[in-house]
């Protein structure tokens, strides 16, 4: 098992850090949060530069590269928590569009035509029993009901893929048109995730999977893509917590010392290093066994969002309290990455679900409670 | 990045696996005499380790007069894999053949390799490492057995304390300090001392559980007198191949905390179903919870290693061995402390042997050797405050 980025995959990498370094910088985010700016140039640099096709098959019009590079672009965005459907686009929506073999509709994700997200998670939990929106087949087409919650880059998109339910109780996803339906966007503590509920009564669909029970495995492999992105997104954020709070304890003098000399903290960097680096390798291992489609994916992607969960406790806790009052006050930049990395973990599943999750995996739960 | 090695590693492994199914020592043999000290050489113990020297399997890595067969570190690492995987010692003097018998190659005189390495690998002798002193645990610098220079002798005196196996070892790589006017990383050499010198006292220390197998000691030096030749390297120089010296030791540290690790939560996986089916729902929530945390954990330990070993394999250097010595060894602790609390009373069994079965607190205390030896957590934590991550020295 080789866990490290190959040459190409780091010059991927360094290549959309040097681009959203210049593109991207903290007064973007903050522009953002102070609603004085938008984050609709930047999405247009992105197209242009061909990022929400890095996962596009070719024969979609993409760039054919697999999971682990999106894995690598979730990340950096996570770094600079930066504003935007590309998260949403690029981990949710076109997992999805792959899996229903959708090809038209990708090829013009890949040219950034078209913006998209998943509407999957409902009254505050992800997971497919938690899916109690309706799907009604209406002639040629279908008719959903119900309402979703926290959908990633929702007030950005003009398509959702919208995960109902049917008659027969199996699951399927449905393409709906913004236009049809209620799009509601709710104060946030982060305004950079775009974060929308949907109210959808009688709305029009066409079919993307269609309902029976092949389509659970279809939406494992889905959301498993949506999970290992948002974990190694918060993972990004939490690395750059690390570091800037590593930074200021190098400069920070106390007590005639820099504050970064004391022991106390020291021991509190090494577990801070140790816990991001420890997530960050789960996550490349849950990002690697998906686009290897190894059997196990399904534990490794709930190893990893659980991971990042632990890490951001840490990175979040750590991070503020070792700021000193500079970090609690709005005018500094850090609360733009803290506020990311507790997202992340809100979203997609928390450390809690995920646990969950994994001890099913591992045959930990008896049959009658599971 | 890749999830699989490589066919050409694959055929090593497969290479090796013959290899071992022929020759590895008879389970019988080891259950009549196990091992029972970091330089305690049973004779089946003894007779494996000469079988791997003559096949080229020791030491992979190294050439074929030494036991090895100029394997690359891929290969090292599957060699290592599958050793664990099967249960089977590699040695029972890890110290003499992972840190001494590599340190005299490094720094030794032809006549040192000869007396005291080759005999090492051939299985014929053990060893001990004479470091740690009652007033230099974590700080090995501060050291204060002396070593006396006089016509073509050294006399020594001093104590030396947690000397792992130095009530079975032929010799010992001895820490002495040779020039006490300079400053204290600077007055350190290394001499080999065989046990049986006249002067040389040890004293087996009674350890925290299994008091038959005591493996740590006191040695008491007084008026020990050694030829001149007996000197490692150049004098005064000991601090510098101490640190290449634990530097071989923290290189294989990790893979054995890993597997070590990964074992212990497979026979927690186990035992689960049936401990768990006893408790009420409540219970029983909190404790899947902290198995699926130890699983985490576990699986992390491998992912750190691995990755940690690829960038070691690339660029020849790996910063994270601190990480990994700190995040194995008390990843491994936590499992154990949670195994014995799973398994509730009968966990207070005693008689389990030396390492205690799983789920025992035997096995939890003996858990504690790994993270206050070899550089305990807490100087791993500063080491990487201030190693890797470039904080200042307080």
């Amino acid at each position: 098992m080789d866990l490290e980025l190959s040459d190409d995959q780091f010059e991927l990498r360094d290549n959309i850090r040097a681009v959203l370094d210049g593109a991207c910088p903290p007064a973007v985010v903050r522009a953002v949060y102070e609603e004085t700016g938008t984050s609709d140039e930047l999405w247009a640099q992105m197209t242009e530069l061909y990022w929400p096709a890095l996962g596009i098959a070719e024969s979609d019009g993409g760039l054919g590269m697999g999971f682990v590079e999106i894995a690598l672009l979730a990340e950096e965005l996570g770094r600079a928590a930066v504003p935007g459907p590309l998260l949403a686009v690029v981990s949710q929506f076109i997992p999805m569009l792959a899996e229903a073999g959708a090809s038209g509709l990708l090829a013009e994700v890949a040219t950034g035509a078209r913006v998209g997200s998943l509407a999957y998670a409902e009254r505050g939990r992800w997971g497919p029993d938690a899916v109690a929106t309706v799907a009604v087949q209406d002639g040629d087409g279908w008719s959903l009901t119900g309402r979703k919650q926290a959908v990633l880059g929702g007030v950005h998109a003009d398509s959702f893929a919208v995960v109902a339910r049917a008659d027969s109780g199996d699951l399927g996803a449905f393409l709906v048109a913004r236009d049809d339906l209620v799009v509601v966007a709710p104060e946030v503590i982060d305004p950079g995730l775009g974060l929308a509920d949907l109210v959808l009564e009688n709305v029009s669909a066409t079919v993307l999977l269609a309902p029976d029970a092949d389509v659970a495995g279809s939406l494992e492999r889905v959301t498993q893509q949506a999970a290992v992105a948002m974990a190694l997104h918060t993972v990004g954020a939490c690395r750059r917590i690390f570091e800037v709070t590593l930074e200021y304890a190098k400069v920070r003098e106390q007590y005639d010392k820099v504050i970064g000399s004391f022991q106390a903290l020291k021991h509190r960097f090494a577990d801070m290093f140790l816990s991001v680096e420890r997530a960050n390798a789960v996550g490349y291992y849950a990002a690697l066994a998906i686009a290897e489609n190894d059997p196990a994916r399904a534990e490794a992607a709930h190893i990893a969002k659980a991971a990042a969960g632990d890490c951001q406790r840490l990175l979040v806790q750590d991070g503020l309290q070792l700021h000193g009052g500079i970090g609690y006050t709005w005018e500094n930049d850090l609360h733009f990455l803290l506020k990311r990395a507790k997202a992340g973990d809100a979203l997609c599943g928390s450390r809690a679900f995920h646990r969950a999750a994994l001890a099913d995996v591992l045959g930990l739960v008896p049959e009658t409670a599971s | 990045m890749k999830l699989r090695f490589d066919e050409s590693v694959e055929a090593f492994r497969s290479e090796f696996l013959e290899w071992l199914a022929v020759n590895r020592p008879p389970a019988e043999e080891i259950d009549a005499d196990p091992p029972r000290s970091s330089a305690y050489v049973p004779r089946w113990a003894a007779a494996f380790t000469r079988r791997m020297f003559d096949d080229g399997w020791l030491v992979p890595g190294w050439p074929p007069e030494r036991g090895g067969r100029n394997a690359g570190a891929i290969e090292t690492l599957v060699y290592l894999e599958e050793l664990n995987r099967a249960g089977v010692p590699r040695t029972t003097n890890p110290q003499g053949l992972g840190i001494i018998a590599p340190s005299l190659f490094d720094y030794g005189t032809d006549e040192q390799i000869e007396k005291y390495a080759m005999p090492l690998l051939r299985g014929e002798t053990s060893a001990c490492l004479g470091m740690s002193e009652p007033d230099a645990g974590s700080d090995l610098a501060n050291l204060k057995t002396r070593a006396v220079r006089d016509g073509d002798n050294f006399i020594i005196n001093g104590q030396k304390v947690w000397t792992s196996g130095a009530n079975y070892a032929d010799f010992c790589f001895l820490f002495c300090r040779t020039d006490p006017d300079v400053p204290k990383h600077q007055g350190i050499s290394i001499i080999l001392l065989p046990m049986d010198t006249p002067g040389v006292t040890v004293r087996p220390l009674t350890e925290i559980v299994a008091p038959d197998f005591p493996d740590l000691n006191e040695v008491f030096l007084d008026d020990v007198i050694l030829p001149v030749e007996n000197l490692v390297g150049d004098l005064n120089n000991g601090w510098r191949m101490a640190n290449g010296s634990l530097a071989h030791e923290r290189s294989m540290v990790w893979l054995m905390g890993v597997m070590g690790m990964e074992s212990a939560m497979t026979e927690l996986l186990a035992a689960a179903p049936g401990l768990l089916a006893d408790l009420g729902p409540q219970e029983r929530a909190l404790a899947v919870d902290e198995i699926a945390g130890l699983h985490i954990d576990t699986v992390a330990a491998r992912c750190l290693g691995y990755r940690g070993f690829a960038r070691f394999v690339r660029t020849g250097s790996a910063p994270e061995q601190s990480l990994m010595k700190l995040y194995s060894t008390e990843a491994r602790q936590q499992l154990a402390r949670f195994a014995a609390e799973l398994l509730g009373p009968d966990s207070l069994r005693t008689g389990t042997g030396r390492h205690g079965e799983a789920g025992s607190l035997e096995a939890y205390f003996t858990t504690f050797g790994t993270t206050i030896s070899a550089g305990s957590s807490e100087i791993q934590r500063n080491i990487i405050a201030e190693r890797v991550l470039g904080l200042p020295r307080g």
